[in-house]
């Protein structure tokens, strides 16, 4: 599928900012199942320095500095792709998870293992996702079970929660969005030993002809890449929309939770208070 | 088979004989001949003083201060060499352990080290994976026990930070200073020409074409525990000491603030740990760090060493992997073992009361990257083991007993220096353009506030004067006491509703009283001026700092000890006033001119101005038939009834009095006298840096207005008429100089607003 995508973010401060420098996660990841055709990233007004190189997951990074005084600033993506990522292995073909765990240590993978400043291997998380994995389980056959729980059990509901929430209370709460829902399925399989990792990206905007409406289609949108093993490598899956991430999804890239590739951070010099409003659009062409 | 292993001894060998190189070292202690009990008296008053024992009481720092053994720790050239050899060694492997862990990581693939190690240590910094510049190690520090077999091993190595580099050196210093005779039949190897290698090696470590690179030290600011030694180093470095908000990035360089304006940084030297660098990329609060401070680093135009991934091999666990890494890495096995736990460190005399008691000592040895290779300090920090400071490693402890380490050369080359090298003729340099503009702005207020605790003592102390004398039952008394209250309300050391003339004797000596406390007026300033005299200490002579904190802390104890005693008071605010004279002296006898000095006067000048003002309106604020009272209470406060008896006798008239405390250039207590040197030190400010002229021109004009308003008293036909009328003319001036005071502060320290992060927005919110 070939998609556009726009992504517009803009502050507006109730003070001047003397300086500002700004750190984008913002540019889709080449990947073999996307392609990228064109990206390209604008901001206003006009940045006094601009830096991008590969951050150390291998995801594009901008940096975006303004030493000009400014009560405003937006950054705008636009970029088209294509999308057709490789259908998911058949459940029941993928290797036990305590397999997984087990090989996890010796690869790459590893990384991903270990709890992270917004996604610690949270003991009551994993608590809750041992039902998903029995022993002997195929991982697909756990993660597809999980994926489903949770959308099962929790309400999506804007509001409910803010960057900051930590991951139990959401799983007291049984509330969030998908930042939230994304951070809680990775504490958990971290828990049981199991590889996962934070995946930054966007939900197409309208559903295909005859699909239900997606959840959190008008903002960026965060899943979660779980390890397969070193045969099946990596999926995405959605505990948003209890989706596995194929043709619908489009990524940005991924780190080891939300803070390793938020879209958009800075720190700014004055300012006073600040708004903010984000604008996403993800169309089929 | 651990338990049965005795501690070696340092200085005999167990067969009642004494080590050889102990002998000479002995030898010279022997010959002393008024004791080493005494000359340790003096070393640790000397530590006391040089400050070891910082005014600041140091965060979560339970243990003593720093005391130095006069007995140093000898290591003969031999054993040195091979010490020197092994950390080499280490230091390689060191830095070939970050290379992967932060590369390829191929040490994880094999399965030689554990990835939870890695990946779950917090200390993993990988936004900083790849800052580039060459070599991430520059400068190492090991801890070192002997073991009982008499093999040295190690207990830790010290990659992020390697503390008590600063403090080794002092300790030569002091103990040379106190104990200079051992150093004559010893020959010990210097220490400073470590220091000048480590200089030039910073210098090359700037980018190519910098011709005359500027080196920071970057430190958490007078609040941190090794706030003293960060100050050692910069010294001894040639470095500008610096906190975070000195620093700013524009277009991807570094920059210092200065009066003068922005100044490029080549090289910052870390003191504080890697995650508080930059909040953009790291987790460090947006208040911490320097924005864009790893950009700039990518983009090579600062170096920062010890890069700032180097704290990830302080984990524990890491020494434990070293030999296997040696074999993989170096192809070596490792030279120096890591040290068995449990082993005990081998013992050395500690010097206590008059007699010699053998001890554990841990040795930490400081080793420097040239550039080319590992170069070892010929010297180092040898550590006493006692109950509060039980660990052979880890970090540093905040205080304990040191012991100088005396490497002994074998041949008298061997103490010859490096040679000097070329260095680039210097500009010549009289400006204050270079100081940090948070400096200037400290000294200014160490100027105001020294001031500010003299004029509260002062006042306190006429109060006290007059409640002691039980006066206030005469009308006459009961005015001159309102009117006093009256400047103390002013000078917000007492609140308007305790400052009643009418109110109970002892209701106002417990008022009085509770301004010497804690958070009375004095003691909030006490505190004040010793965090301002810390973080203005590097600009300070060690003199000037020692005698400031000795005096500040006598004066602070003996209103402490006053309690509601008002004689002990009394004595107490005298001794307030000695602190603030004495600062006043020193500053002006051993400060250059120009530099720091002008700020430390101007903010004295502004204070004293400001008050003079006020009291003189207060006292003023009488109806005429009471203006006497004012006025002699006037020449009282402004210290000046001996020249106005010299000058009149004991006739009061209000012209005279008021053009000795207004407009009599010559009178330093008066108004003219600060106008006078606020406008030629605003003067010498815009030579320098430039800005300042229409803010000289302001000092010029008060000190006209107060000229006049003096030759209007005179001219009237009756002054005590024309003197009552005086106040509001008087609060225009003092709201003219706060103004003054404003502008100096915007225009000079140039506060940025506060740093604020941005998140964007939560995905799917």
């Amino acid at each position: 599928v070939r998609y556009r995508v726009r992504h517009v973010t803009s502050y507006r401060y109730a003070e001047t900012v003397d300086l500002a420098c700004h750190l984008l996660h913002l540019s889709p990841r080449a990947l073999p199942g996307q392609r990228v055709l064109a990206a390209h990233i604008t901001a206003a007004p006009e940045p006094s320095r601009v830096v991008t190189r590969e951050d150390y997951f291998g995801n594009a990074v901008g940096w975006l500095f303004l030493d000009q005084p400014h009560a405003r600033f937006a950054v705008t993506l636009e970029a088209e792709l294509d999308v057709a990522p490789p259908p998911p292995p058949a459940a029941a073909a993928t290797p036990a998870w305590e397999a997984v765990v087990a090989a996890a240590m010796r690869t790459a993978a590893a990384e991903f293992v270990f709890g992270s400043p917004m996604a610690a291997a949270e003991a009551a998380a994993g608590h809750y996702a041992a039902e998903s994995f029995p022993p002997g389980q195929p991982v697909l056959a756990g993660l597809l079970d999980l994926t489903a729980r949770i959308r099962r059990d929790f309400v999506f509901r804007p509001g409910a929660t803010s960057i900051a929430t930590p991951v139990v209370r959401v799983l007291s709460q049984r509330a969030g969005v998908c930042q939230d829902f994304a951070h809680l399925m990775i504490a958990a399989l971290r828990a049981l030993g199991l590889p996962a990792r934070y995946v930054s990206g966007y939900i197409r905007t309208r559903p295909p002809p005859g699909g239900a409406a997606r959840r959190g289609a008008d903002a960026s949108h965060a899943w979660v890449g779980c390890w397969l093993g070193e045969e099946h490598g990596w999926v995405g899956l959605d505990p948003t929309n209890d989706l596995v991430a194929q043709d619908e999804h489009v990524v940005l890239g991924w780190g080891r939770d939300f803070s390793d590739v938020s879209p958009l951070r800075g720190i700014i010099l004055g300012g006073g208070t600040h708004g903010v409003s984000v604008a996403v659009d993800l169309e089929p062409v | 088979l651990a338990a049965a292993a005795v501690a070696r001894d340092e200085m005999v060998d167990g067969a009642g004989g004494l080590r050889p190189h102990w002998r000479s070292v002995l030898g010279a202690y022997a010959a002393l001949t008024d004791g080493l009990a005494a000359r340790a008296r003096r070393l640790d008053r000397a530590v006391a003083e040089e400050g070891v024992a910082a005014l600041l009481p140091s965060a979560g720092d339970p243990v003593s201060p720093w005391r130095c053994d006069p007995l140093p720790l000898p290591l003969p050239a031999a054993e040195f060499v091979a010490l020197a050899a092994g950390l080499d060694q280490r230091a390689r492997l060191l830095e070939a352990v970050l290379a992967d862990l932060f590369g390829p990581q191929r040490l994880l693939a094999e399965g030689l080290v554990p990835p939870a190690m890695v990946f779950a240590n917090p200390s993993f910094l990988r936004p900083c994976a790849d800052l580039g510049g060459g070599v991430r190690l520059h400068f190492y520090a090991a801890d070192l026990i002997r073991a009982p077999d008499g093999a040295w091993t190690v207990t830790s190595d010290r990659t992020d930070g390697a503390a008590g580099l600063g403090l080794a050196r002092e300790n030569r210093r002091l103990l040379a200073r106190v104990l200079p005779e051992p150093f004559r039949p010893v020959q010990v190897r210097p220490l400073r020409p470590f220091f000048e290698l480590w200089q030039e090696s910073l210098h090359r470590l700037a980018s190519p074409g910098r011709g005359n690179p500027s080196v920071a030290l970057l430190s958490e600011g007078a609040t941190h525990p090794y706030w003293f030694e960060h100050m050692l180093l910069a010294r001894e470095l040639g470095a500008a000491l610096v906190e975070p908000g000195d620093l700013t990035v524009r277009g991807g360089a570094v920059f210092l603030k200065t009066l003068r304006g922005l100044q490029p940084v080549d090289v910052l030297i870390r003191r504080l740990a890697g995650r508080l660098l930059d909040p953009l990329e790291l987790d460090s609060g947006p208040l911490a760090g320097v924005p864009g401070l790893l950009d700039a680093a990518r983009a090579g135009s600062v170096r920062i060493v010890n890069d700032p991934v180097t704290g990830l091999l302080e984990a524990p666990g890491f020494a434990a992997l070293l030999p296997a890494l040696a074999g993989r890495l170096l192809g070596e096995p490792l030279q120096l073992p890591n040290a068995t736990p449990g082993e005990p460190a081998s013992v050395a005399p500690w010097l206590v009361g008059e007699g010699l008691e053998p001890r554990p000592v841990v040795l930490r040895l400081y080793l420097v990257h040239d550039g080319e290779g590992w170069r070892t300090m010929p010297g180092g920090l040898a550590r006493v083991l006692t109950a509060d400071a039980p660990e052979p490693g880890g970090a540093l402890p905040g205080g304990g007993i040191a012991k100088d380490v005396w490497v002994l050369a074998e041949e008298r080359a061997d103490v010859i220096g490096l040679a000097p090298a070329s260095a680039p003729p210097l500009e010549l340099r009289r400006t204050a353009g270079e100081l940090p503009s948070r400096v200037a702005d400290n000294l200014f207020w160490l100027g105001r506030m020294v001031e500010r605790i003299d004029r509260a003592a002062r006042l306190v102390r006429a109060a006290v004067a007059r409640v002691m004398r039980g006066g206030g039952t005469l009308p006459r008394e009961l005015a001159e006491l309102d009117c006093l209250l009256r400047c103390l309300v002013e000078a917000r050391v007492l609140l308007p509703e305790v400052a009643q003339a009418t109110a109970s004797q002892s209701a106002l000596a417990a008022a009085l009283a509770g301004s010497v406390r804690e958070r009375g007026a004095i003691g909030r300033a006490f505190a004040e001026i010793a965090r301002l005299i810390e973080s203005v200490r590097d600009r300070l002579t060690g003199d000037m700092y020692a005698t400031f904190t000795a005096t500040l802390r006598t004066a602070r104890e003996e209103t402490a000890a006053a309690g509601r005693n008002l004689d002990a008071l009394g004595h107490a605010l005298a001794a307030v006033q000695r602190f603030s004279a004495l600062v006043a002296g020193l500053a002006a006898e051993n400060m250059v001119r120009g530099g720091g000095w002008l700020f430390l006067d101007l903010g004295r000048r502004i204070e004293r101005a400001q008050a003079v003002t006020a009291e003189a309106a207060a006292t003023l604020d009488q109806p005429p038939a009471r203006i006497e009272i004012g006025l002699r209470l006037l020449l009282e406060l402004c210290d000046s009834v001996i020249t106005y008896r010299a000058r009149y006798l004991t006739v009061i008239q209000p012209a005279p009095v008021l053009d000795l405390v207004l407009a009599d250039p010559g009178n330093p207590r008066g108004l003219a006298f600060q106008l006078a040197s606020m406008h030629t030190l605003l003067d010498e400010l815009s030579g320098d840096v430039g800005g300042a002229e229409r803010l000289a021109a302001t000092a010029a004009g008060l000190l006209a207005e107060a000229e006049a308003l003096v030759g209007g008293v005179l001219a009237a036909s009756d002054q005590t008429v024309a003197a009552s009328a005086l106040p509001p003319h008087l609060q225009a001036i003092a709201a003219e100089l706060a103004a003054l005071s404003d502008r100096v502060t915007r225009r000079y320290f140039a506060l940025l607003p506060a740093a604020q992060a941005l998140w964007g927005e939560a995905p799917a919110a």
